[in-house]
Order: C-alpha cells, then structure tokens, then sequence
C-alpha cells in the first residue's frame, strides 16, 4: 500500500472498501455456487452412482447389462426418438408458418395469434391430452358429431398432444430468427427486382435457418422429456420417460430407473449442446436496425392467414374443450352444465393447488434473488472462476426433469446425510422447480446485464459507489424487466411442471399438476379438466400481472431500454 | 426531363410528410436532396424507388408513368445508409445477385462482379461475408451491387453518414467520380450540405416536406431564395432591414419591394472585407484559425458579424476595424423561418 498502488486512480478510495468488495463479490458467486452444487451436482452424481450399484450393493455395470438387454427398454428408447423426430418436424414446420404469418405477412388478428399460440404454456402439459381425449377420443366431440371413431391414445394422439405443447416454443425461436433480417435487405432485394417468392427462398430461409435448427433442437428436448402426455395419452406407446415412471414408481426398481435416466439423458444432453452451437451462429440484433414492416400481398397472405387461423384453432379447441367440459354434467351422457365438478372429491381437495402457488411463489422469489447475485457476482469474479461457473449454471437444461426428479429422490430420501430433513418438505419441491429451470434463468439474467452499458456502471464506480450500491442504485433498475420476467417464469413453470416433481409428492403432499394426473387415473376426467382451469386460471393471471408490470416499467423508465 | 415526381403528396395519419412535391432529374444528372431530418427526403426517395405510394401525385421516367409498377420492375438500384447486404451471400453472391434473378449465365455473372470488385477497389473480398466488412467496404460493395445491373437510376439514402470522416470523404469523391463515368442519374439523400456541395449537379433543398429551393450549388450557396436555405447551406449573416436601413442604406438597392418583416439580408462571411482604422465601428472580439482562413467574430453596429478571411491581417482582439460590404453581396431573402428574429 505504498506508491505503486497510486496509478489505480485518484479516487482515493480506502483499501479497506475494496475488500469489502471482494467479499461481497465473493458471498455473490459463493451462495448460487453452493447452492448449485449441493442442488444439482450432488443429486446428478447420486443418480449416475445408483445406475452402477448392483442389486448387491457392489459397483457393477449389470444393471445397464440388463436393461440393455430388456426389449422393453429398446421399445421405448425407439418409441421416444421417432416421436421425439415427429414432434419436431410437425412443430417446426406449424411454427414456422406461424412465425412467419406474424412477422412477414399483413394480416389482421396478429395480437389474437399470439394470445391463442401461448395458451398451450399456461397448463401442464396432460393438459393437451385431456383436451384430445375429450376432443376425438372414443366419447369425445367427434366421434359423437360424427360417428368417426379413431383410436386417439397412442402415437397419434401423443403426436398431436406434444405438437401442441411443443408449439409456443417453436414460435418464438423461429420468430426471433426471422425478426432479425432488417427490412432495408427486403427492400434491397426488391429494388434489384426480387419476386416475393424469390425474396422468400434467398433471404428470409436462410435468416430462419439456425432458428429453424435451433427450435427443433429444443423441441426434440421438450419431446423426449415430457412425462405428462404420455402418461395421460400415450396408451401402450412407452416412451423413455413413462419407462423411468413405471421402474421407479410401479417397480420400485430406483438402480433401474436410474439406468434409464441415464439413457434418456444422453440425447438429451446431445440435443442441448448442439442447440448452444447453433445460437452461437445466429446472428444478433443490429442496434438500429429497422423492423420489417410487410404490405398486404393476396397471393401470399390469404393463404398463410388461413393457415395461421387454421392451427390457432386446432390450439384453442383443445383448450377450450377442457373448459367447456369442466362444467358439463355427465360427459358426454348429461351435456347439462354444472358447476359440481369443480367440488374435487380426491382426498385433499384444492389444498395442492394452495401449496403450489406457495411452492412457486417461493421458488421464484427465491430463484430470482439466487440468479441475480449470480449474474453479479459473474461481473466481479476472476476468468477462471467465472468461465467453469457459467458452464455449470448453463447444465441443468440438458437435465430431463424426470432425471433431475430421480436424482432427487434417490439423495434427500437417503438417511446418509442431514439433507435428509428436506425430503418430502414443500421446500424440496420448491428447489427442485427452481433448479429444473435454472438455466432458462439464469440466461435471461444475464442477457439483460449484457444490455447494461458498462460506462454506466464504470461511472457510477468512478463517483465512489461500491459494488453493494453499484448493484442496488444502478443494475437493478436497468435489469428490474429482466428481474419480473425471471420471477414469473419461475412462478409459472412451477405451476404447471409435472415430470420433475412427479416423484417427490407424497400422499400428504401433492402439487396440482399431479392432482390433475391422479384424478385423471382415477376416471375422474371431468374434475380433473376443472382443475386444468383453475391451475390456468391463476397461470393467466400471472401472465397477464407480468405484462402490466413490465408496461408499467416500461412507461416510468422513459429511455431505457426496450426489450 | 429524364425522371420527374410530380405534385406527390404523403401523409402518415395526422402527419404530412410530402406536401405537393415536385423534381426533376436530367439524363446523366447527379441531385443531391438535402433538408434537415424528418423533413421527408428518405420518403420521398422511397416514393420514387416503389417502396411506398403516394396519396396523390405521380412519378415519371422518360415520360412514362410509373404508379403501377412495383419497386422489382423499376430497374432502378438503391444503397441504403446501413444493414441493407444480404448476410447469408458472399461479397461476390451479393453482387451478381441483380444479374443471377434476372437469368444471366454463370461465367458472365462471374465476369461483372469481377470487374465491378475493381471498380470499387475491393477485387480482394469476393468470398467474404458482409458481417466480415468493415462498414466502408460494406457501402462499396453495396454500390456495386446496385450498379451491377446498369441501373435506370441510382438512389442513395445517405449512404455516407454512417461512416467516419475519413472514409466518408475518400467514398464520396468515388461516387462522384463513378457517376461521372457510368453517367446513370443518380438521387443522392443527405443532410450534410457540405456533401452536398462538393457531388451535386443539383441541390434540391427541403424543409418540412416542401421543396424550398431547387439549383445549382453555386445557385443554393450564393443565391439563397429563403432565409431557411441560406442558414442550411453554411454560414451566414442574417441583418434585419430596419439595420441595413440606419448602418449601411446602399445595400437597399437589391431588395424587392416588400415589407421590413419580409426580406432579410444575408451576407456570407467571405464576402465582408476588414481594414484596420482607428475610427473603425467595428471591434474584434475573437479569431480562431481554422488553418486555411482565420474566423473573426466582430461586435458592429450591425450587430454581432462572423467574417472569413484568407491569410494576411494580423488583427487581434479588441483591434479597430472598417467594414467593406458590396451591394452585390448583400442577398435579400425571404423570411421563412417563424419566430426567430435575429
Ligand atoms: N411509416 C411511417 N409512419 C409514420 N410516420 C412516418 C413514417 N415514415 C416516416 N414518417 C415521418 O415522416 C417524416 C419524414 O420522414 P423521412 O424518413 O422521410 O425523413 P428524412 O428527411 O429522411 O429524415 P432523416 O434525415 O432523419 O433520415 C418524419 O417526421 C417521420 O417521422
Ligand atoms: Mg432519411
């Protein structure tokens, strides 16, 4: 503390602040970091061990010899990959005609279009089969109407019910992807004497190619991962993940289940990593770019309006059938309407929807207040320890939420160590919903800190301001729209998730979408279609609070930025 | 008349972007619009190229009627300010891109872009991808490519701006120099008057979506019709005529008849001669040297005054001076700028 360190600045900055600083930067990266190690390291590690300890308590690899051997799992393995490639290739191509009905061509009812493509986000994802099996199953409206009966559980229906749930997803990459040519290239190309069509095949499909890429990568994920549709409509098609559900839960068969989780994790991670690769190619926003206004061509947008309307319906039916028969009497016997199914008799009651939006409030403040010390700290922490960091909080996306459920329940129902306490708490719960969607956060986070121009906060530091009034007076304003997106994205995945939390409700603790799965086994459809709403219902109203709140920022900040 | 817009007229709701606009371009002929932002210029430009339409009012290309033509069919050729190449083409594919829709063989393709790259001084970048360009070599290639086709006309919405001065001036006399020699009738969008002065044939000088001025440059800088142009196009002195009047009346004899508030005189700061006099009624109040010339603020009894002079005089602040201003000099013109009295 002599002479040499006076070139820092004129600042004259105390030595003891900056201390003070790097502690906080390290309590920051320290708490997430512990956290994430203790929440999805050590569970993942469980899991792999698990998956080589033989019936004999001994280290082997038998149990992958033997569910490598069992036709079962081959069945599944393949049921799940051509699905997982159905699924995408339907999405990808609704998607893009979504996406590209909304962001190229003049037509009216694009703010209807959007509202209705959400819809299928709002629910937990049996939601889709319950609406199919209402819809075109053996009782459903169809085959009353109709008399066309067709056989709805099974690979077609899981096909149609995954597409829909998959759906929102693909919108929204493919839309960025096509957002991002700037309108004065159309104009270019037109000026040089571009037909629509060739403007079409030269610029705007190879601007959507790496979103077209990517969305299918994350639709296959989806795909693959989801317990829900399969449970409610995937009759005899086994997938992996009703596979893990029936070794685990009808064979109490944890090793084996485990062996399975590992096996579907693999595509999984694969599917993960090459979608990163492929973001990475994408291009980013230009800064002032200019949007791409389109002029109504009939050729080209009475058609994909059509279209567009055509696959807004088919999502909307399937919700709003599950609406619609939540009040009829005694589908499809009694078409009188009633409100009696909204008395749900399973033991318990509403008390699982109550502790859900507990569990989801708390996960999301929770999580929100952990991914932002996070992105903080990131800002202050040497390379080495942030590069490692990075790569950790990015991994749990690549983790299916049946595995992440597995591994959860094999390490907190485990004596061995005090974290034992947990098991079967609301709070696990909780933490689970937060780690299952760490990653979709914690990246949020830190695109909106990407956005904080570091002048900004060069200046603040420059007026003496410490790292604890840096973050408090400077970044949280600037990133508060990032903040209320990251709190209800958690609030509402945490409704509506189901395979990871699949596991870890007990009889005394459920959450609602296993409500909704339980009353469904038990014949009780028609409750379990009123329960979908009110689980909807509050969903919605989290949506919709979230859009108000970020309007309402987005007014008061004036010249901030707009995301 | 080669290309005319006439009587064109645009409204954005509430908004008039274009009243009653009309111009002219002659074969061969560079026009530079100029006007300050939002004062309708990239509209109009657009009007002309087909990428938007008009309320009312018609544009022509050798007598022809182009208000039922799209933008593709125009044979025209555009450079926009930024971010208009296609990101997925190569330089080359960028280029040939006019030619490829249009059905040209392959090695013919081949050979313009070939010659094109040389006309831009860019022969190098054939494979690379305009996010690999700096942002002159990405309006280069830009340039090429509009021209690649042997446009009707050439539209260019302020092509330079986005650049930094030094490749802004080294690109402009390019572009001068390659419409000299191609002779395609080139519109040229700007709101930098010195641009416009050192590439135009002709300056058409905008305000609020109406043509104020249209001419030469020498015609926009030495003849300003309106007090608007003679502020936009440099520097100037704008004296009131009840001054004139009490300091120096010789310089009535050009004004039209009209009333005091009508006209307004202009005098350019070269125009005033300076000699040292003891008895003189104006004093220096500051000099900065501008390399070339030397800028002088004086206090006169016609006011605050802004003159330029080449060299000699070694004056210093607080020193005597006699003003010289010829009648010709003294410009009278039309008093359109609204509450802002000098
Ligand atoms: N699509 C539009 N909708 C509404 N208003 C518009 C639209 N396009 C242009 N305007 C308005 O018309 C006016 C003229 O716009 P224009 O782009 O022609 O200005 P400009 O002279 O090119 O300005 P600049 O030098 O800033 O580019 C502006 O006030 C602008 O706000
Ligand atoms: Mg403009």
């Amino acid at each position: 503390m002599t002479d040499k360190t006076l070139p820092r600045g004129t600042s004259g900055a105390p030595p003891a602040r900056f201390d003070g600083d790097k502690a906080l930067a390290l309590v920051c990266v320290g708490v997430p970091l512990i956290g994430l190690v203790l929440f999805f390291l050590y569970p993942m590690a469980i899991v792999f061990l698990r998956s080589i300890t033989t019936v004999d308590g001994e280290y082997g690899l038998s149990n992958y010899a033997e569910v490598l051997g069992s036709s079962g799992f081959w069945r599944a393995t393949r049921h799940s990959m051509i699905m997982g490639g159905a699924t995408t290739l339907l999405s990808v191509v609704l998607g893009f005609i979504i996406a590209h009905g909304l962001y190229r061509c003049a037509f009216r009812g694009k703010r209807l279009i959007r509202a209705v493509i959400v819809l299928p986000l709002l629910a937990p994802s049996l939601v889709q089969a319950l609406g199919l099996i209402f819809l075109l199953g053996r009782n459903g409206v169809v085959n009353q109407l109709f008399g066309v009966e067709m056989e709805i559980y099974g690979f077609w229906g899981l096909l149609i019910a995954n597409t829909l749930y998959a759906l929102p997803q693909a919108v929204m990459i493919i839309g960025a992807a096509l957002v991002l040519l700037d309108a004065r290239t159309y104009e270019a190309a037109e000026v040089m004497g571009a037909s629509p069509m060739r403007q079409f095949r030269d610029l705007t499909l190879p601007a959507a190619r790496f979103g077209i890429l990517n969305a299918a990568f994350v639709v296959f994920i989806i795909t693959i991962t989801d317990f829900g549709n399969a449970a409610v409509i995937g009759g005899d098609y086994s997938v992996l993940a009703t596979e893990i559900y029936s070794q685990v839960i009808g064979q109490r068969n944890f090793n084996m289940g485990a062996v399975v989780g590992i096996m579907l994790l693999l595509p999984t991670v694969a599917a993960y990593y090459i979608e990163r690769r492929a973001m990475r190619l994408q291009g980013r926003h230009p800064v002032n770019a200019q949007r791409f206004v389109p002029r109504f061509t009939p050729a080209r947008d009475l058609p994909m309006a059509g279209l567009n309307l055509l696959i807004c319906l088919a999502v909307l039916s399937v919700i709003a059938i599950v609406f619609y028969a939540s009040f009829v009497r005694l589908w499809p016997y009694n078409m009188s309407l009633t409100l009696k199914h909204y008395d749900i008799t399973l033991a318990g009651g509403y008390s699982s929807l109550w502790i859900t939006i507990w569990i989801s409030l708390a996960a999301a403040a929770g999580g929100t207040f952990l991914v932002f010390l996070l992105a903080v700290g990131l800002r202050r922490a040497p390379a080495m320890l942030a590069q490692p960091l990075q790569v950790l909080a990015a991994m749990p996306a690549a983790v299916p939420g049946m595995v992440l459920g597995l591994a959860y329940i094999l390490t907190f129902n485990s004596t061995a160590t005090p974290l034992y306490l947990l098991y079967g708490t609301a709070a696990l719960i909780g933490i689970v919903n937060f780690y299952h969607y760490h990653t979709q956060a914690f990246l949020t986070v830190m695109t909106g800190f990407r956005q904080l121009p570091s002048a900004l906060e060069e200046a603040a530091g420059s007026l003496g301001a410490g790292l604890g009034r840096v973050a408090v007076n400077i970044i949280a304003p600037f990133v508060a729209p990032m903040l209320i997106s990251v709190f209800f994205f958690l609030f509402m995945r945490s409704m509506v998730t189901l395979s990871a939390v699949v596991f870890l409700t007990t009889p005394d603790l459920s959450v609602a979408a296993v409500t909704i799965m339980r009353l469904d086994d038990a014949g009780l459809t028609s409750q379990a279609a009123a329960f979908s709403c009110c689980v909807m219902a509050v969903v919605a109203a989290a949506l919709l609070g979230m859009k108000a709140i970020l309007a309402y920022l987005g007014r008061n900040a004036g010249t901030g930025s707009d995301g | 008349m080669y290309l005319t817009v006439e009587h064109a007229t645009k409204t954005f709701g509430p908004f008039v972007a274009l009243d009653d606009v009309s111009i002219a371009i002659e074969k061969g002929e560079f026009v530079c619009l100029l006007g300050p932002s939002g004062c309708g210029k990239t509209t109009l430009l657009r009007i002309i190229a087909g990428l938007a339409e008009t309320d009312s009012g018609v544009v022509t290309i050798e007598g022809e009627t182009l208000s039922n033509q799209p933008a593709r069919k125009r044979g025209f050729g555009i450079v926009f300010q930024s971010y208009s190449l296609f990101p997925n083409m190569t330089v080359a594919e960028n280029i040939g891109y006019g030619l490829r829709i249009r059905g040209a063989a392959n090695d013919q393709i081949a050979a313009r872009v070939r010659e094109l790259l040389e006309l831009v001084k860019l022969p190098q970048l054939a494979d690379k991808f305009p996010s690999q360009l700096s942002g002159g070599q990405q309006q280069r290639i830009a340039l090429a490519r509009a021209i690649a086709v042997d446009p009707r006309v050439l539209l260019l919405d302020e092509p330079l701006s986005a650049l930094d001065a030094k490749v802004r001036a080294d690109l402009r006399s390019e572009i001068r120099q390659l419409q000299r020699t191609l002779g395609i009738p080139t519109l040229m969008v700007t709101h930098d008057q010195e641009e416009a002065l050192a590439l135009a044939d002709k300056i058409i000088c905008m305000n609020h979506g109406t043509v104020v001025q249209a001419g030469t440059p020498e015609d926009l800088y030495h003849r300003p019709e309106t007090r608007f142009v003679a502020d936009f196009m440099g520097t100037s002195n704008l004296i009131e005529t009840d001054v004139i009047r009490r300091v120096q009346p010789d310089l009535l004899q050009t004004r039209p008849d009209a009333p005091d508030a009508d006209y307004i005189a202009c005098i350019r700061p070269e125009h005033i001669e300076l000699t040292p006099d003891a008895d003189g009624t104006a004093t220096v109040r500051e000099i900065s040297f501008l390399g070339n010339l030397k800028r002088i603020e004086l206090d006169s009894p016609l006011g605050p005054l802004l003159v330029e002079t080449h060299g000699a005089g070694g004056f210093s602040p607080g020193d005597k001076l006699a003003l010289g201003i010829a009648p010709e000099h003294c410009v009278w013109v039309r008093d359109d700028v609204i509450g802002a009295a000098a």
